[in-house]
């Protein structure tokens, strides 16, 4: 160990002092602030609204619904992208300022679910914008939606750890 | 001001209720037995009458059988079983219909993932995990 490795343990620093990088802080504040686009197509629409109500309540973990793109984090596709839909999702998605995240809730924004051999429906929204966490279920209860958003905060602080910078 | 008091009055009583959010990632979330959640499968259990495959209104679940390895025995056993949870919709249909209940519903609805890829449960998959299982049919 060097003298100021040394230094810093015989003070007690290391020990008494919580170490960082500012990536990993950054992660860290934009994983515990992520605002949700007020934003539904279908019946998975609803349980996103059960999971912002008393029950759920999606304000513990610093998620509110805000009414505007440009003041949101992250795009809940709750529903079917049909095809008429599909040009105003990737616009939607557009306005958002980054760092912007996209989670696919149900099997319709997953890969088409039930209307999947439909001449209407895009089977999965990731054939319009990147989605970084699929839920599947139809519609999957609110519980598994807040697992869903914990899972892309983990992601979020994994990605700040392991240094991959978003814009 | 007697309605800033009839106001006050409304909301400090709203105080004495009970509380009613789940603290979910802490605690579990209670649900009803009638849950749909992932599928439980039990291959020893599963006879090959392709019964489940038929009824799949989003026809995600594929299968294949291979004859008995003991001759004096009929019938086929499970080789590969699959259901693509990218369009599975839990409608509960193929534990319904299966004649020898080799396929039942869990209360597991944990299964968000960051790639469709992972979405595709194979046999081991779906037999592995023991937890929550509906009560009714639970071996």
């Amino acid at each position: 160990m060097d003298v100021k490795g040394k230094l810093l343990e015989d003070s007690g620093v290391q020990r008494n002092v919580f170490f960082t990088t500012i990536e990993q802080l950054k992660a860290w504040s934009r994983s515990r602030s992520l605002w949700p686009m007020t934003f539904g197509l279908a019946c998975c629409a609803i349980e996103m609204m059960g999971t912002g109500g008393a029950h759920y309540d999606l304000d513990r973990f610093g998620s509110f619904f805000r009414a505007s793109p440009r003041q949101s984090d992250v795009m809940i596709v709750s529903g079917t992208v049909t095809k008429k839909m599909a040009p105003v999702i990737k616009r939607l998605y557009e306005q958002m300022p980054e760092p912007k995240w996209v989670i696919a809730m149900g099997s319709c924004a997953t890969a088409g679910g039930p209307y999947v051999y439909s001449y209407s429906v895009v089977q999965g929204v990731d054939q319009v914008v990147p989605v970084d966490v699929y839920i599947p279920g139809c519609p999957p209860n609110p519980a598994a939606l807040i697992h869903g958003i914990r899972m892309l905060q983990e992601k979020i602080r994994e990605d700040g750890k392991r240094g991959k910078r978003v814009k | 001001m007697i309605g800033w008091l009839k106001g006050m009055k409304y909301t400090l009583n709203q105080g004495t209720k009970e509380k009613i959010t789940y603290q979910y990632p802490e605690e579990p979330i209670p649900l009803p037995d009638r849950f749909r959640g992932i599928q439980k499968f039990y291959p020893e259990k599963c006879i090959v009458c392709n019964q489940c495959v038929n009824i799949c209104p989003t026809d995600c679940i594929q299968l294949t059988g291979k004859k008995h390895p003991d001759p004096k025995k009929r019938g086929k056993i499970i080789e590969t079983y699959d259901i693509n949870f990218e369009i599975c919709i839990l409608c509960d249909l193929c534990t319904e219909v299966c004649p020898t209940e080799a396929i039942i519903m869990t209360n597991n609805f944990e299964l968000a993932e960051y790639s469709r890829s992972k979405l595709y449960k194979n046999l081991d998959d779906l037999n592995n995990h023991v937890t929550n299982l509906r009560e009714e049919n639970k071996a």
